[in-house]
């Protein structure tokens, strides 16, 4: 540590400009770290959440004695379903944090960058979200519904009781590549000013001029970031997956 | 509940695209009547089930509950299912779920039991199936027969006034298939209605209190036991059944 520290006092080569940089940077780069994190988890979450909601509206049906209100609401649903994951798949991420973040602020609203950040993250990843989850609740066996269905469960209950939790556990790895991306996107909402971690790199390494450096400090972070991330994911699929044990729990109950 | 028509069907017709399923069904089901529906494979005894049950929709025709009419609205259609219940060939339990979980879902979703009812009323029918030591498995953790049981005691929680077998021993092995049919016919003898489709010609035979043959979407014949079995009417019954004997 020392011999950093004596180093970075006059640093000749690449690797000790880094750490001159994200030494004198330090606070900097925690700070756009932090942004990054709040920005991409909060987006992705609530991207989750939009797309479970949106992948719940797509597998809704109309049976034929359905009330005229109700048909006309859900074809209505599905078409603004349709139009917005249209509309967010079709379009770069960079082109929608500027639409929105420029289009809210002409409405005469004021919006920060961070939240305007977050919510086309969110945006973003709703409109992904949706295949996944789509995806997920069509890979469960059609029996699972159809048995929930006979024993006179709505088609809601059927979802949230019986479907969502087997598909939630199919999409986890798709969920945690898409919060991987987000970590990694946030970097070009630095064009609408959120002082995320690419934004304080160009700060940090315009000082001296050096760029390069600046911008490997930043990309050992994401780096750092990312497998900290999939290692607690990794878990978190194997904590969910079955118990696939034989042996069987007769202990509780005789059969008498 | 004896002797009162549970169930009337009236000139049900069903299609997928340009193929005819289901032709003209009319039949009825009365209170503690055992009815089986044999028939070689797709004639539309499935598809009968499930119309009966909405899993699917017929092109025309009726289906009367208690005299009335089974519309697709769904909280009528929920209300409806809770009292027709339905065993599936392939099982279909909650994955996800415990076998307890499996018998318990239902009765405090749908009929908002109080978890100690719901939880004795499981115990008591997982009893009846001889399924209550594994009330802490999982269904992957079962055999095909013990599947098929929890999901016997788990429509029977749900104290329907009818229940439809589809094929409920047609995923198992002949070992098994004893063990599910024993519990059918334990069923049966309670007076529990029931509609069963199934290809165990035996069980049909000694079982029910009435079997309905079909053939290419059409009931071709319907009569007691008795004498469809050994007296056949219908040319086609006679030819499919002298199949059963002979293989």
């Amino acid at each position: 540590m020392s011999m950093a520290v004596f180093m970075t006092q006059d640093p000749t080569n690449s690797f000790q400009w880094m750490v001159f940089l994200a030494q004198k940077y330090s606070r900097l780069f925690l700070q756009g770290m932090w942004i990054t994190l709040y920005v991409a988890v909060i987006g992705t979450l609530g991207g989750f959440l939009l797309g479970f909601l949106i992948g719940i509206v797509e597998d809704m049906k109309i049976s034929a004695d359905d009330s005229p209100v109700k048909k006309v609401l859900i074809r209505v649903l599905k078409i603004i379903c349709k139009v917005y994951v249209e509309l967010f798949r079709g379009t770069p991420m960079i082109v929608q944090a500027m639409i929105i973040f420029y289009g809210i602020s002409q409405t005469g609203v004021q919006i920060s960058p961070d939240i305007a950040g977050i919510l086309v993250t969110l945006l973003n990843t709703g409109a992904y979200m949706t295949e996944t989850v789509r995806a997920g609740i069509n890979s469960i066996d059609a029996g699972q519904k159809e048995g929930a269905l006979s024993l006179g469960m709505s088609p809601l209950n059927a979802m949230f009781m019986v479907i969502l939790p087997q598909a939630f556990k199919n999409i986890i790895p798709e969920m945690a590549n898409t919060f991987l991306t987000n970590l990694k996107m946030t970097s070009v909402l630095n064009v609408i000013g959120v002082s995320e971690l690419f934004m304080m790199a160009k700060t940090a390494g315009g000082t001296y001029y050096k760029y390069f450096e600046s911008y490997l400090v930043i990309a050992l972070i994401y780096l750092v970031l990312c497998f900290i991330f999939n290692r607690i994911f990794k878990l978190i699929e194997k904590k969910m997956s079955v118990r696939k044990n034989y042996a069987l729990a007769i202990e509780y109950m005789t059969n008498d | 509940m004896e002797n009162e028509i549970l169930l009337s069907v009236e000139q049900l017709n069903k299609s997928f695209g340009d193929h005819e399923v289901l032709k003209q069904i009319d039949f009825s089901v009365t209170g503690g009547e055992v009815i089986c529906i044999v028939g070689s494979s797709g004639s539309g005894k499935s598809t009968l089930l499930r119309c009966i049950n909405r899993l699917e929709h017929q092109t025309s025709g009726k289906i009367y509950y208690h005299g009335q009419e089974v519309r697709d609205i769904q909280s009528e259609v929920n209300k409806y299912r809770a009292k027709v219940g339905m065993v599936f060939q392939s099982f279909n339990l909650f994955n996800n779920m415990s076998v307890l979980k499996n018998c318990m879902a239902a009765t405090q979703k749908v009929l908002h039991l109080p978890q100690e009812e719901a939880f004795s009323r499981a115990i008591k029918h997982l009893k009846s199936v001889g399924m209550a030591p594994y009330i802490n498995a999982m269904p992957d953790q079962l055999s095909g027969g013990q599947k098929q049981r929890v999901a016997i005691a788990r429509s029977l929680c749900m104290n329907p006034e009818l229940l439809l077998f589809d094929e409920p021993t047609s995923a198992l092995d002949p070992e098994m298939v004893g063990e599910v049919l024993n519990v059918m016919k334990a069923l049966a003898e309670t007076g529990l209605t029931m509609l069963i489709v199934t290809h165990e010609m035996g069980f049909a035979r000694d079982v029910s209190t009435r079997t309905i043959f079909m053939d290419k979407g059409y009931i071709a014949e319907d009569d007691v036991p008795e004498r469809l079995f050994t007296n056949p009417q219908n040319p086609r019954t006679r030819e499919f059944l002298s199949r059963f004997i002979s293989g």
